[in-house]
C-alpha cells in the first residue's frame, strides 16, 4: 500500500511550518494513530532527526577517578540554523560530553558537523547542542516545529519516532505509545504507560493523533544525578513543548568549564506542613514549610530563624506546601531569588505570626565544585570540605581539615591504609584547616623528607593516626 | 587505624573442621600420635555439651525467638557450662544435651559480650558431672597439636585436630564484634558453625581455649579465646552475674601507627570520646599514656593493645587514678576517676502497636550519632507496615523527644510510650535526628488503614528538603 494515499487530509504539514496551522481534528478528541498519521507524521519528522556522537568524561563519585568513553544519542533539530535538542542525560552531574559531532540526512546524503554543547536548562532534563557552522557559511537546517499549549489525556496515543542502533544504521523507527499517567505536581507532567523506553528513543519526538508535535520523550534525573528539583519517576515522561519552548526561542549560552551557577541559599532543611502536623499544632491547614533543621552559620540562623518556625510567606509569596513533594516549589522560589537581597518572611512562631527579615546567601560549593589538590608524592587527592559533604557525613562545624578524594594505588598514603573519606586533621607536626594549609604541609614535607609522617585524622565520628613511610630516594622514579 | 578483613563466627556456631590427614606425629606427650591424640580426646569429650538455646532476636521491627545451635563444656561437677556469648546471650531457655545424650535444661548465670563469653548452669542435682580441666594459654606455642571438640552444623560430639597457627593473632573490632581485651589462638583445626563455645584442647587434654570465630572465605582459619583471659570472666561471671570493668573514654594505637622508633614508649591516645571521664579531664588525642598509677602502659604492636585495655578495664570503678602521659615531649601527670563502663549493647525492645523496635543508646552509638547527650532511644528497626512505618520512622533515627518532651532513656520512652497507647493519643509528636538532621514526624495512633498514604507517591520519603 502506498503512503501516499494517506496524505491527503494533512498534506500542509510540512516541515517549518507550524503544526498548528494545519487546522486538524477539534481538541476535544483523543485521536487515534491511524496508519495514515504514522507514515504522514514519519516523513515529516525524519529529516530533522540526526544522530548525535559524542564523548564524555564521566567521574565516579565515589572514587572520584575519571574514565573517557563514547556514546551516541538522538538529535532532533529544532531551529534551521543548527540547533540541535537531545537527551539530557548526556550532561550530567558527573557526565561531560565533548568532541561532539553531528550527523544530519541519510541514504548518501549525510553529512556530518561538530557542534558545541549549550549551558544545559535547569528546570528540565534536556540538553541543546549548536552545529557549527562549516566555512563560515550560514546553513539551513531541516528542523521541526512545536506545538505549544496543548493538553493531553490519559490514554492518548502518541507516536515516537526514534532510532534503531549502529548495525541497523540508526535508521529512524516509529513505534506508538500511550500516556499512562498525569501527573500535576510539581507540575504538569505525562508518564507513558510503559516502564521502559528503548535507548534510541529517549529525547524522541512524540506526536499526537492530530499530526501535533506535542513534545520530547525522555527520562528525568535520580537525586544521584543531581535531580532534586525533578520528578523522579523512573518512568518515561513527555517533555511537553511548554517547558522547553523558551530554549528554542531563545538558546542557552555555550557552556563555558565549570560555569558557576549562583543560586541562592538559605541554611535550612525544611518539611512540608502537612495536615497531621497543622492539626497537632493547632494551625490552619493551609500549608508551609516547617524549618526543621538550621545549618549553623547560615542565612536562615543569621536572620533569627529557630527550629519549628513555619514559614507561611517568603518574599510576599504564600507558601501552601503540604507535601514532600511539593517542597521543591519552595526550593526553586529560594534558588531564583537574588543573592544578597533581603526577604521578608511570614513565619509562625508558636503559633504567632512573627516577622523575620532574611539575607540571602550564595549557595555554598557542592562536593562536586569543591576545590581539589592532587599531591604526587603521598599519592592523596584531597579536597576542601563543603557543606553538603559535611552534612552527609554528620560532621560538626568545629571539625576542621581536609577530606581525602582518591588514594593512588600503590602510593605511600595506600600503604598507610588511608583511604578515601578519611578526614586529615594535621600532616605531621603541622595542623591542617583547609586545602591551602595541607599544601603548605605537603611542600615542607617534600623539602624536609621526613623519614615517616604521622597523619592525624577523622575516620566516622573517630580519630586516630596513620603513619606513612616515605621512601624519597625513589621519588623520582614514580 | 587498619582495615581489617572481616573474621565473622556466625551466630551460634563455630568450629572445627576434620583434618582428613592427621599427621599426629607430634611427640608433645611422648605417646605415638594417634594415642595421644584418643587419650586427649577421652579426657574433654564427657564433658562436652551440645547447647540448643532459644534466642531473643530483633529483626525488621519485631521481636522473634530463633533456635540456635553452639557447643560448650562442663567446667565443674555441680553444673557450671562454658560457651560463646553470641550461643547464650539473649536466651532464656537453653536447652543442653551431654555427651551421654542425655537432655537437661540450663540457666545462663551471666554473659559478657567483650570477651564472648557465657555461663550457664545445667538445671541438676548432680554433684558428679564430668569436666574439663582448665589448662593454660601462657605456654602456649605455634605449632603444637590442638583437638577442636563441638557441634558443628549441630553434629555434636565431633572432634577435629590441627595444630596452633598463631599464638597471639589481634583481631580488629568491628560493628558487630569486638575483643579488646584479648589476642586469639588462631588454628587451622577445622572450626565451622555449630562449633562455637567449644574447648580447643591441648594433646594432655586440658582445656586451652574456646572455639568462637572462623575467617570466612578463607580454609582453616579459626580463632579462639585463650583460656587465661576466660577464666577471669568466668570466675566473674560466677560471683557477679557478669563483668565489671572500668571506663576512661579513651581509644588506643600502638605506637607504630605514629613513629617506627622503638624508644618511643607508651600507648598512643587515638581519640578521646568527648562525653569520658578523659575528656572531663583534658586528655587529648594524640598524647601518649606512658603509665596508669606507675604501671607502664607500653604497646609498640597492635598485639600489644589488649593488654592495656585490659589494665584500664581491671581498675577498680569510681576510682581516681594517676595517668602519665606526653604531650609534645613534655610529660604531665593527670587524675581521673573511671566509671564503669556500659554494657556493649543497649537493651532493646520490641513496640508492638506501632511496630518498630528500639534500643537504650551506648557511649558508640552516642559516638556515631553524634549526640551531645546521652538522652534519647535509637530506633533499631521498623516493620515495612505499620503506624512507625507510616510515621516514617527509621532505623537509625535518634528519638530525642515525645510530644515536645526530652526522652532520657529507654525505661523513660517505654513509660511515655504505653501512657499514648493507653490512652490511644490521635496524634504524636516525635522529633527524631537522623544523621545530621533533625526532623519532626507524627505518630497516628487508631487511623483506620489508608488504601495508600500519599506518601507513597512522595519523591523521597522522609528526607528533608535542603534550601
Amino acid at each position: 500500500m502506498s503512503r501516499a494515499m494517506f496524505l491527503v487530509s494533512v498534506a500542509c504539514l510540512t516541515l517549518g511550518i507550524p503544526a498548528w496551522a494545519a487546522g486538524a481534528v477539534p481538541a476535544e478528541t483523543v485521536a487515534p494513530i491511524t496508519p495514515a498519521v504514522v507514515a504522514q507524521q514519519y516523513d515529516r519528522i525524519v529529516p530533522a532527526i540526526c544522530v548525535i556522537t559524542y564523548s564524555y568524561e564521566m567521574t565516579n563519585p565515589g572514587s572520584g577517578e575519571k574514565s573517557k568513553n563514547t556514546n551516541t544519542a538522538l538529535g532532533l533539530i529544532v531551529s534551521s540554523n543548527g540547533l540541535v535538542m537531545a537527551r539530557g542525560h548526556m550532561n550530567i552531574e558527573n557526565v561531560e560530553p565533548f568532541n561532539i559531532r553531528v550527523k544530519v540526512g541519510r541514504g548518501g546524503g549525510e553529512k556530518e558537523y561538530s557542534a558545541k554543547l549549550l549551558t544545559k536548562p535547569d528546570d528540565v532534563n534536556v540538553c541543546f547542542v549548536q552545529i557549527e557552522a562549516k566555512d563560515n557559511k550560514q546553513q539551513t537546517f531541516p528542523a521541526v516545529r512545536f506545538t505549544r499549549g496543548k493538553a493531553l489525556k490519559v490514554g492518548e496515543p502518541l507516536l515516537l519516532v526514534g532510532m534503531l542502533g549502529e548495525t541497523l544504521d540508526y535508521t529512524p523507527l516509529a513505534r506508538e505509545a500511550r500516556i499512562g499517567a498525569i501527573l500535576t505536581e510539581p507540575r504538569t507532567t505525562y508518564v507513558l504507560d510503559e516502564p521502559m523506553l528503548p535507548m534510541g528513543f529517549i529525547g524522541c519526538p512524540a506526536i499526537d493523533g492530530q499530526g501535533q508535535l506535542v513534545g520530547v520523550m525522555g527520562y528525568d534525573l535520580t537525586p544521584n544525578e543531581g535531580g532534586d528539583l525533578y520528578v523522579h519517576s523512573g518512568y518515561p515522561l513527555l517533555f511537553q513543548s511548554d517547558l522547553f519552548a523558551k530554549y528554542i526561542d531563545a538558546p542557552p549560552t555555550e557552556k563555558t568549564e565549570n560555569q558557576p551557577k549562583e543560586d541562592s541559599w538559605l541554611g535550612i532543611f525544611t518539611q512540608p506542613l502537612t495536615d497531621d502536623l497543622a492539626e497537632y499544632w493547632n494551625l490552619d491547614k493551609t500549608g508551609g514549610v516547617v524549618v526543621a533543621t538550621l545549618v549553623p552559620g547560615g542565612p536562615g540562623e543569621q536572620g533569627g530563624l529557630q527550629r519549628g518556625d513555619i514559614i507561611k510567606a517568603f518574599n510576599n509569596v504564600p507558601i501552601k506546601t503540604k507535601q514532600n513533594r511539593d517542597v521543591v516549589g519552595f526550593t526553586k522560589l529560594v534558588r531564583e531569588t537574588p543573592i544578597g537581597k533581603p526577604v521578608p518572611l511570614k513565619v509562625l512562631r508558636n503559633g504567632q505570626p512573627t516577622d523575620v527579615n532574611v539575607t540571602l546567601a550564595g549557595r555554598p560549593k557542592s562536593s562536586k565544585d569543591a576545590e581539589e589538590f592532587e599531591d604526587q608524592t603521598f599519592g592523596l587527592t584531597v579536597r576542601e570540605i563543603t557543606t553538603d559533604v559535611r552534612i552527609r557525613m554528620n560532621m560538626p562545624e568545629d571539625v576542621k581539615g581536609v577530606i581525602v578524594w582518591r588514594v593512588k594505588s600503590g602510593s605511600w598514603a595506600a600503604l598507610a591504609n588511608i583511604r578515601p573519606g578519611v578526614v586529615i586533621l594535621r600532616f605531621g607536626d603541622i595542623p591542617v584547616a583547609n586545602l591551602a594549609e595541607f599544601k603548605v604541609a605537603i611542600a615542607k614535607a617534600a623539602e624536609s623528607q621526613p623519614s615517616e609522617v604521622a597523619v592525624f585524622a577523622r575516620v566516622g565520628a573517630r580519630t586516630g593516626f596513620f603513619r606513612m613511610m616515605p621512601r624519597w630516594e625513589s621519588n623520582v622514579a614514580k | 587505624m587498619q582495615v581489617q578483613k572481616e573474621v565473622r563466627l556466625k551466630h551460634p556456631i563455630l568450629i572445627l573442621g576434620l583434618s582428613a590427614i592427621v599427621m599426629t606425629g607430634c611427640a608433645t606427650a611422648g605417646l605415638s600420635g594417634q594415642g595421644a591424640v584418643i587419650r586427649a580426646k577421652e579426657r574433654v569429650a564427657p564433658a562436652l555439651v551440645y547447647i540448643r538455646p532459644v534466642k531473643e532476636v530483633f529483626t525488621e521491627g519485631k521481636r522473634e525467638e530463633v533456635v540456635v545451635v553452639g557447643s560448650g563444656f562442663i567446667i565443674s561437677a555441680d553444673g557450671y557450662v562454658v560457651t560463646n556469648e553470641h550461643v547464650a546471650g539473649e536466651s532464656k531457655l537453653v536447652r543442653c544435651v551431654l555427651y551421654d545424650k542425655n537432655e537437661l535444661e540450663a540457666d545462663v548465670v551471666g554473659v559478657d559480650p567483650f570477651t564472648d563469653i557465657a555461663v550457664v548452669k545445667l538445671k541438676t542435682d548432680r554433684k558428679d558431672l564430668p569436666h574439663v580441666k582448665l589448662g593454660s594459654s601462657k605456654t602456649l606455642e605455634a605449632g603444637q597439636v590442638v583437638l577442636a571438640l563441638g557441634s558443628p552444623h549441630g553434629l555434636a560430639r565431633s572432634v577435629s585436630q590441627g595444630i596452633v597457627s598463631v599464638t597471639d593473632r589481634y583481631l580488629d573490632d568491628n560493628d558487630e564484634m569486638v575483643s579488646p581485651f584479648n589476642n586469639w589462638i588462631q588454628t587451622d583445626a577445622a572450626i565451622n558453625p555449630g562449633n562455637s563455645g567449644g574447648p580447643l584442647v591441648n594433646i594432655n587434654g586440658e582445656v586451652i581455649g574456646i572455639n568462637t570465630r572462623k575467617l570466612g572465605g578463607a580454609d582453616n582459619v579459626g580463632f579462639a579465646i585463650p583460656i587465661d583471659i576466660a577464666k577471669e570472666v568466668i570466675s566473674q561471671i560466677i560471683d557477679h552475674g557478669r563483668v565489671i570493668r572500668s571506663w576512661l573514654g579513651i581509644s588506643l594505637q600502638e605506637t607504630t601507627s605514629k613513629t617506627n622508633d622503638p624508644k618511643q614508649m607508651g600507648v598512643i591516645i587515638g581519640d578521646v570520646d568527648p562525653l569520658g571521664p578523659a575528656a572531663e579531664a583534658k586528655i587529648l588525642p594524640g598524647d601518649i599514656m606512658l603509665s596508669i598509677d606507675g604501671k607502664s602502659t607500653n604497646a609498640r604492636f597492635v598485639e600489644d593493645l589488649p593488654k592495656v585495655r585490659k589494665l584500664m578495664a581491671d581498675l577498680p570503678v569510681g576510682k581516681a587514678v594517676s595517668i602519665a602521659v606526653s604531650r609534645g615531649g613534655a610529660p604531665m601527670d593527670i587524675t581521673l576517676t573511671t566509671v564503669e563502663k556500659s554494657a556493649y549493647k543497649g537493651e532493646e525492645v520490641e513496640f508492638k502497636e506501632w511496630g518498630f523496635t528500639a534500643s537504650a543508646l551506648t557511649p558508640v552509638v552516642v559516638r556515631t550519632a553524634q549526640l551531645s547527650s546521652n538522652r534519647g532511644v535509637l530506633v533499631s528497626g521498623a516493620q515495612a507496615t505499620g503506624i512507625a512505618a507510616e510515621a516514617r520512622l527509621q532505623p537509625g533515627d535518634i528519638i530525642l523527644k515525645v510530644d515536645g518532651k526530652e526522652i532520657q532513656d529507654l525505661a523513660d520512652f517505654r513509660k511515655t510510650y504505653q501512657e499514648l497507647v493507653a490512652a490511644k493519643k490521635r496524634l504524636t509528636l516525635v522529633d527524631v535526628k537522623r544523621g545530621a538532621l533533625n526532623m519532626y514526624l507524627i505518630v497516628k495512633q487508631g487511623a483506620e488503614e489508608k488504601a495508600k498514604p500519599d506518601t507513597a507517591t512522595a519523591g523521597t520519603p522522609g528526607d528533608g528538603h535542603h534550601e
